[in-house]
């Protein structure tokens, strides 16, 4: 038995979704960050089942792209993470408000 | 030597492309020129790095427009589709390199008032200028992708540069969440619109659909296509995040107040622009086929985009979310041209560039007088630390209320000849609701941007010491602000000035 696009698209559609309900849900910082991980996978998943099922290399290229981006932007959101802790002693967002004024 | 090795690299030469985008490869490499200088030069004369940056960059200025000797170029495609210059990217380069002087300068004003490593900060300026540079030329998907995220990563670094102060640090908190989640969204429309357009059972499918062209002509054969309509309105909402447009702007305000002045200003203006040049490459391109299905949302964002900023703004105390709030009500206007050109008023895309323009001469003045002005704690700067600044300071009183005047749109100003372009251009599409928001807009904005020039002429505070903001005007911030000011006259005066109208 082979699987589908359509179940791997519904599995992206998904994750997708769960992410970007983690990122406007939730209050600590590392689980958003964790959940914006989670829709850049989620469209790498989508990537590579249409990239397969369309039979171009397009999808399975642009994936490695996302790959060092995100790596990239994990890398310097921790390190202002690391750093907002050491001056605020929290990464709760609705603690974090200096700005909202 | 390996024969198939020679006809490979031989192959490579003949195809060689490089030179088409000289000015971003030189870009980059004066960033990292400029590292290079910061370690070998000796600790008194680490001045020279800013210098470096700034004569580098009106060198490659001149490079750039020496080339070609004219704003036009026509039309070429490189690298395969990758990218593709025409008269608009030529004219956007030469605006990304001017904004990234005066970042460059107003970030050596900035700097010197603060303990924080330097070099860094101009290498970013300029691989934001030439990531973005690429980001109006390109025209294929993973393009745009690499090319937008070269710019927001170094963003982040740069909103959250002074990381002794926990404004800017939260502000590039927020800016990183929200950018990588519009990322993100962006990415899942682009993921969409592959995957229909590769589809090889229907009509139209191209083996290469993240190409603009292929998917403008699968677009227009299947704009009926549910997937084709999400994947183009995620896109757009990806991109609306980046233009600071409602319901996209939340994080503008926090994000504008946070960052050091300088790279506030450049927000305000590069990458806002950039935004705009893409989102009107998009809407040209590949979403052409989408024009009835996309003018009635962006109409409706930009309705709202207008008169949020501009009803948020009128409380606003604080000038950095003054601006940012204005600057919401900018991305309004500029969204009528937009929404012109989608109605097929093809002028309107240099009336866009037009606005921006003017936007870019009146912001820097603003922005260069509050890095001025500004104390040792950048992110609060209230209105109320400009009572009688013109009393204290009459040229750059003078500037702000010159700046200020063009960004509310006063007659002999160059904001004024903008804001006619653009709504003429949105009478010619017969856009006359939006255009009669866009007037109750500037007329509001009216009232917030002379409060400000009010507090700097009319304030009445024999009483109040005012606490001497910082120190004066060298000659040369004089000069930049003095040409800033004198550009946006010139503009107003004669528009014809501007080599871009033709």
């Amino acid at each position: 038995m082979t699987v589908g696009l359509n179940a791997f698209i519904l599995v992206a559609g998904l994750l997708f979704a769960i992410g970007l309900l983690g990122v406007i849900l939730r209050k600590n910082t590392l689980i958003i960050y964790m959940s914006l991980e989670l829709m850049l996978n989620a469209v790498n998943l989508a990537l590579v089942a249409f990239s397969r099922y369309n039979g171009t290399m397009d999808g399975n290229l642009f994936v490695f792209f996302i790959i060092t981006v995100a790596a990239a932007e994990v890398a310097l959101g921790l390190a202002i993470i690391v750093a907002l802790f050491r001056l605020r002693q929290t990464v709760m967002v609705d603690q974090l408000t200096a700005l909202s004024r | 030597m390996n024969k198939l090795l020679i006809e490979f690299l031989s192959g490579y030469t003949a195809t060689n492309q490089w030179a088409a985008i000289l000015p971003e490869i030189m870009m980059g490499v004066l960033a990292l020129c400029l590292l290079a200088a910061e370690m070998v030069l000796p600790k008194n004369r680490q001045a020279w790095v800013p210098r470096l940056a700034i004569w580098g960059q009106v060198l490659i200025l001149m490079i750039a427009f020496g080339f070609v000797g004219r704003c036009s170029i026509g039309e070429f495609q490189y690298f395969s589709g990758l990218i593709t210059q025409t008269d608009v990217t030529q004219i956007m380069r030469g605006f990304f390199l001017v904004s990234s002087i005066a970042v460059c300068y107003l970030g050596h004003i900035y700097l010197s008032k603060q303990t924080l490593p330097q070099t860094e900060f101009y290498a970013l300026v300029l691989i934001i200028s030439a990531g973005m540079m690429l980001l109006v030329q390109s025209t294929h998907f993973v393009m745009l992708f690499v090319a937008l995220e070269t710019v927001t990563v170094a963003f982040y670094v740069l909103v959250a540069y002074s990381r002794t102060s926990q404004f800017s640090l939260e502000a590039g908190l927020k800016y990183l969440i929200l950018g990588a989640l519009s990322s993100g969204i962006l990415l899942f429309g682009i993921v969409l619109l592959y995957g229909i357009a590769g589809n090889p059972e229907l009509l139209g499918a191209s083996r290469d659909s993240l190409n603009y062209g292929e998917l403008m002509n699968f677009v227009i054969l299947n704009m009926n296509n549910m997937i084709v309509k999400i994947g183009a309105l995620l896109v757009i909402a990806g991109v609306c995040f980046k233009i600071g447009a409602v319901p996209f702007q939340i994080w503008v305000p926090d994000v504008y107040q946070g960052a050091p002045t300088p790279v506030t200003a450049y927000l305000a203006v590069a990458s806002k622009a950039a935004g705009f040049i893409v989102l009107i490459e998009l809407v040209r391109g590949p979403f052409f086929g989408l024009q009835d299905f996309l003018v009635p949302v962006l109409s409706v964002i930009a309705a709202a985009t207008i008169l949020f900023g501009n009803i948020a703004a009128v409380a606003q105390r604080n000038v950095k979310r003054l601006m940012g709030l204005s600057g919401i009500a900018h991305a309004g206007y500029l969204l009528l041209g937009v929404i012109a050109v989608m109605r097929g008023v093809d002028w309107a895309v240099y009336a866009v560039i037009f606005y921006l323009v003017t936007y870019l001469l009146a912001s820097f003045a603003v922005f260069g007088v509050m890095s001025i002005a500004a104390g040792e704690e950048d992110a609060n700067q209230e209105l109320d630390h400009y009572e009688s600044f013109a009393r204290k300071r009459p040229f750059l009183g003078g500037v702000l209320a010159c700046g200020l005047g063009s960004l509310a749109g006063i007659p002999p100003l160059g904001g004024f000849i903008g804001k006619l372009f653009l709504f003429v251009a949105a009478f010619q599409a017969e856009l006359y609701g939006l255009l009669i928001i866009a007037i109750v807009g500037v007329v509001i904005s009216i009232y917030y941007y002379f409060g400000w020039i009010r507090e700097c002429y009319f304030s009445s505070s024999s009483t109040a010491v005012v606490k001497d903001i910082s120190c004066g005007a060298t000659s040369s911030d004089r000069f930049l602000l003095g040409a800033l000011t004198v550009a946006s006259i010139v503009i107003g005066i004669l528009p014809a000035a501007l080599p871009i109208i033709r």
